[in-house]
């Protein structure tokens, strides 16, 4: 097992099954107990990805000119780069990435757009945790930040824990 | 479709979203934009298991496609008009699959005014080719008092 490896150096993992077995299953998990995070650089690039995956085509996140005449004074991300930011946050051997694990339904409150180049960190906890028809659930709670500190999205989901 | 006008909005008032098809690629290239590579989305073998109480029967799309093309629909129609999408709220009914195609809409619930802003709530939901509700949900756009 790697477990030496630098976070920052190494390039994401896409085998979920890899380190499967160090990650919490939901009777470990501690409702309350702070994540192990990793800070993120978000880039115009994987703006773009995001962009493309769901055909979002407004110019304030794709045309650096137009966006810098527009409300942003540059480009942003949408709003919904938290679906990106959650992932690239997430140390592998986390349990949210455990193969199985069946996303329930998400609440997210937005404050200010994240944008190229943004270092983003996040703050998160697994908040509750239940039984509902014999399904293991998890209550998420999550906090997106920019380098200056500034809350970008806050955001409460839903897990169903695979048994 | 109604224009994103504060005064003009009244509950009823519906909200378009662009048509959206799923495939494998598209799928694929969700797991590649958001880093979720979970086999509920990339591995046939691994699905014809069972999730606890749920057999999915195929590779199904992401929750959060669903929850990105709500979102693109709701700034698309709010920024224009200078108005800023604050929050969303959504659950999954159905699994999605390749072969479907899906498409957002919205309804305007209720608008309110408060101390400082004024806010529009609209009820969401995400329709596939068979007019079945795939996702539901609402929306609070915020429209800074002029």
């Amino acid at each position: 097992m790697a477990q030496a490896e630098s976070s920052a150096a190494t390039p994401f993992e896409t085998d979920f099954w890899k380190d499967a077995k160090l990650r919490k299953m939901w009777d470990d998990i501690v409702p309350g107990e702070p994540r192990k995070t990793l800070p993120y650089k978000l880039t115009q690039e994987a703006i773009a990805l995001y962009c493309r995956a769901v055909g979002e085509t407004n110019p304030l996140y794709l045309d650096e000119a137009a966006a810098k005449a527009g409300p942003y004074g540059g480009l942003i991300a949408p709003p919904a780069i938290h679906i990106l930011l959650m992932f690239a946050c997430t140390p592998a051997d986390d349990w949210m990435r455990s193969p199985g694990t069946v996303n329930a339904g998400q609440s997210w409150s937005y404050n200010i757009p994240a944008r190229p180049g943004d270092t983003i960190t996040l703050q998160a906890r697994a908040l509750d945790k239940f039984i509902k028809r014999e399904r293991l659930f998890v209550v998420h709670d999550n906090v997106f930040f920019n380098q200056h500190g500034d809350v970008i999205c806050s955001g409460r989901g839903q897990t169903i824990r695979p048994m | 479709m109604i224009s994103a006008n504060f005064d003009a909005l009244k509950a009823g008032d519906t909200i378009d979203g662009p048509a959206f098809a799923v495939s494998r690629e598209s799928i694929r290239l969700f797991c590649d934009a958001s880093l979720d590579y979970n086999p509920l989305h990339l591995d046939d073998d691994y699905m014809k298991g069972d999730f606890g109480k749920t057999n999915f029967g195929g590779i199904i799309m992401h929750g959060m496609n669903n929850f990105g093309l709500i979102s693109r629909m709701l700034t698309d129609w709010a920024l224009p008009a200078g108005a800023i999408h604050r929050r969303l709220e959504t659950r999954w009914l159905k699994p999605v699959k390749p072969g479907d195609t899906i498409r957002p809409g919205g309804t305007i619930k209720a608008k309110q005014t408060t101390a400082k802003s004024r806010w529009v709530l609209v009820d969401v939901a995400v329709q596939n080719q068979r007019g079945e509700t795939v996702a539901a949900g609402e929306a609070m756009l915020e429209f800074p008092a002029s």
